[in-house]
């Protein structure tokens, strides 16, 4: 089922188009990233899917309702921690996730249980009684959190949900990420670091000037671009080299050879390294470093735009 | 829209008629004759289509009216404001004076004021609403068929492509054909006629001069071998030229715009250029000549860059200049840019504008 689905969904801001006609769907229980550079439109798309913003033009569907004509639903079905923080500095931890479940209509006995319950996800609930204001960026973001899952949306959007925080805060929304999820929660993530798109998304959508302009799961993002791999093989010498049987390992395209470094092009998706190293441990040629040099998400989005996603 | 007017007249009459009978004053026989006179009078109205016999009706009705206020009863009055409306609109622009006039028998008459008012604001609300909302109808109904032939258009031109598409490798076999042809006469047939020529001087040779035959005889076959492997040559070099073709149009259609134009147009193209194909090569054309236009018109740049790369699943062409850009990054869409776009997604392909380093526009397209 598609939890959400966007169809020829455009923004304009006067004359200049924010998002430009854009579809995606995302089924239930994915991870779904959007990945951009700076501008590219990830925001304004969240900020509709909120409610927050005036569409102009197209058609958003969450859990196959059109959020026009089912805000309430859409409403109680997704939890947002949006890109700038909006908790409430001076009131204390435990009394932001009350008033943001409190909106959505949770009371009493029960409200008091979710509350405890995301304070307890976030790793916050020690600090329930302390004021934000004294809490790090890191931990500012995880009540933010806190406040988007109180009341158990199916759908949670985290908008750049690491920028600007400390290494340890990061890992600990990476693995909350992925928690969330695993309890069935479908959770749409967006960044401009593509190593996290990387590291937790099942899907992603490379966004660019508020169009998507790739689609796909990591793998098949790459496979647009290239079907093969470079395997860097740094050895001590390379007299007893025999290329021929080199080249007949399954999976292998073609060798180079520059000094010492034997450069092997292989396709991705043969898993031929155990046979490369034997190859070379079976004659007795010292191997001294190993280098796998593959796309990642950067390459596809650099090749594709000719922009790196940091600039 | 006549159909409302006739209606409201009726009910006017229907008024009239009811009042009349109620007011229970004589004259029965004569109203009646007159509303049927009146009524005859208008059918025909809607039937005839001559302005100049509209009109005579219309001071007909408005004599019989007259007669019939005079004659038989005032209440007749009524059915003058619709039958005012309707010739005077032809003649005048503005609306509101014409309800003023229609509204002026109101300070001569005596009794029935409100009668009179209410019917003239009525008759003046339906002539001119159905007035607008047949105009507006006509309007939409203009609009559909500007659309319908709109929509002829494209589904011309898509058409055009599809016949482009049959038509180019329909060319391109017929070249390709020529040229086995040539290359058959050129190598193969040269081989061939040698080999025959040593073969049948064997033969003659045969009886005289066994040695020299045989020798002919060898000579002969390793014409047919080389033949042979000539032939392997030419059926393996005979990569459809499709894609060169493509490649070499857009190659001089570049250097005479560099020429032209006195800029620097470095191409580069990277990858198995083989794949792309004739509707893929008509679309990059098409969107590279676009993109070089504007970068002329707007840009004032002194390099314009041509990039083609052919990667494992998609095309990736750019075009880029070294000029002013878009200092905000926010590019604002013209009719080229939405073409370009258009003619991607008639192929599944994206195009991407970016203003931030002079300006680029990148058309993908996937390999299917
Ligand atoms: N309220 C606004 N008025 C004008 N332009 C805006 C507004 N909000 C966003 N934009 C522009 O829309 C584009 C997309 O912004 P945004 O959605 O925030 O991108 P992202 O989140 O991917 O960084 C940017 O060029 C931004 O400057
Ligand atoms: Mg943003």
């Amino acid at each position: 089922m598609n939890v959400l689905e966007i169809k020829n969904l455009t923004k304009k801001f006067g004359d200049f188009i924010a998002v430009d006609n854009m579809s995606l769907a995302v089924q239930e229980g994915e991870i779904f990233g959007f990945l951009g550079s700076n501008g590219a439109g990830k925001s304004t798309t969240i900020n509709m899917i909120a409610g927050l913003l005036q569409t102009n033009g197209g058609e958003i569907k969450i859990l196959d309702k059109n959020i026009a004509s089912h805000s309430k639903l859409a409403k109680m079905n997704i939890g947002i921690v949006p890109q700038d923080l909006a908790i409430y500095e001076d009131m204390t931890a435990y009394e932001n996730v009350r008033f943001f479940a409190g909106l959505y209509g949770l009371r009493g006995a029960e409200l008091k249980e979710r509350v405890e319950e995301a304070l307890v996800f976030v790793g916050l609930l020690d600090k329930q009684k302390s004021l934000p204001k004294d809490f790090s960026g890191g931990m500012k973001r995880r009540l933010n959190i806190a406040c988007a899952i109180a009341h158990r949306p199916k759908l949670i959007i985290m908008d750049e949900p690491t920028v600007g925080i400390d290494p340890q805060s990061r890992n600990y929304i990476l693995t909350s990420v992925r928690k969330l999820n695993e309890m069935g929660c479908t959770v749409i993530y967006t960044s401009h670091y593509m190593e996290e798109v990387e590291e937790i998304c099942s899907r992603i959508a490379i966004m660019d000037h508020g169009k998507v302009i790739a689609e796909g799961t990591k793998e098949q993002l790459k496979a647009i671009i290239t079907d093969t791999r470079d395997i860097w093989v740094e050895v001590k010498n390379t007299e007893n080299l025999e290329e021929a049987a080199l080249k007949e390992i399954k999976g292998v395209n073609s060798i180079s050879i520059e000094e010492n470094v034997i450069k092997i092009n292989s396709q991705s998706e043969v898993n031929n390294l155990n046979h490369i190293i034997q190859f070379f441990i079976s004659r007795l040629i010292e191997i001294r470093s190993l280098q796998e040099q593959a796309p990642n998400l950067e390459t596809v989005f650099l090749t594709l735009t000719g922009r790196n996603l940091r600039d | 829209m006549e159909i409302w007017i006739i209606f409201s007249k009726l009910i006017i009459i229907l008024f009239i008629g009811f009042s009349y009978v109620h007011s229970e004053t004589g004259n029965l026989a004569w109203s009646i004759l007159l509303i049927l006179l009146y009524i005859s009078m208008n059918i025909p109205l809607y039937l005839v289509r001559m302005e100049k016999i509209k009109l005579c009706i219309h001071l007909g009705s408005f004599i019989l009216i007259c007669y019939s206020i005079q004659e038989v009863n005032p209440l007749f009055l009524l059915l003058l404001p619709m039958n005012f409306y309707e010739v005077s609109a032809a003649f005048f622009e503005k609306r509101w004076p014409l309800l003023l006039v229609g509204l002026l028998p109101l300070f001569f008459m005596e009794g029935n004021q409100a009668v009179y008012g209410l019917t003239a604001l009525f008759s003046f609300l339906v002539f001119f609403m159905t007035g607008r909302y047949t105009e507006r109808l006509t309007t939409y109904e203009n609009k559909l068929d500007k659309m319908r032939l709109d929509m002829q258009r494209l589904s011309k031109s898509l058409n055009e492509n599809q016949e482009y598409v049959r038509q180019s490798e329909y060319t391109y076999r017929l070249e390709e054909r020529n040229r086995i042809s040539q290359e058959i006469h050129d190598s193969i047939g040269h081989s061939m006629t040698g080999a025959l020529i040593q073969m049948e001087a064997a033969k003659t040779l045969m009886a005289i001069d066994q040695a020299k035959a045989a020798e002919l005889l060898q000579n002969a076959i390793n014409i047919s071998k080389e033949g042979i492997e000539d032939i392997r040559i030419t059926l393996k070099n005979m990569k459809p030229p499709t894609e060169q073709m493509g490649l070499q149009r857009l190659k001089l259609q570049l250097e005479e715009f560099s020429i032209q134009h006195q800029l620097r147009m470095p191409f580069v193209y990277k990858g198995n250029i083989d794949l792309i194909t004739p509707i893929q090569w008509k679309i990059i054309t098409e969107n590279i000549t676009e993109a070089l236009t504007n970068s002329l018109k707007y840009s004032g740049a002194t390099e314009i860059s041509i990039d083609i790369h052919v990667l494992n699943k998609l095309v990736r062409v750019e075009v880029r200049d070294n000029g002013s850009g878009i200092g905000s990054g926010k590019v604002v869409k013209g009719l080229g840019i939405v073409g370009m776009e258009e003619r991607t997604a008639s192929i599944k392909g994206t195009i991407i504008v970016d203003g931030t380093n002079g300006f680029s526009v990148t058309t993908l397209l996937p390999i299917v």
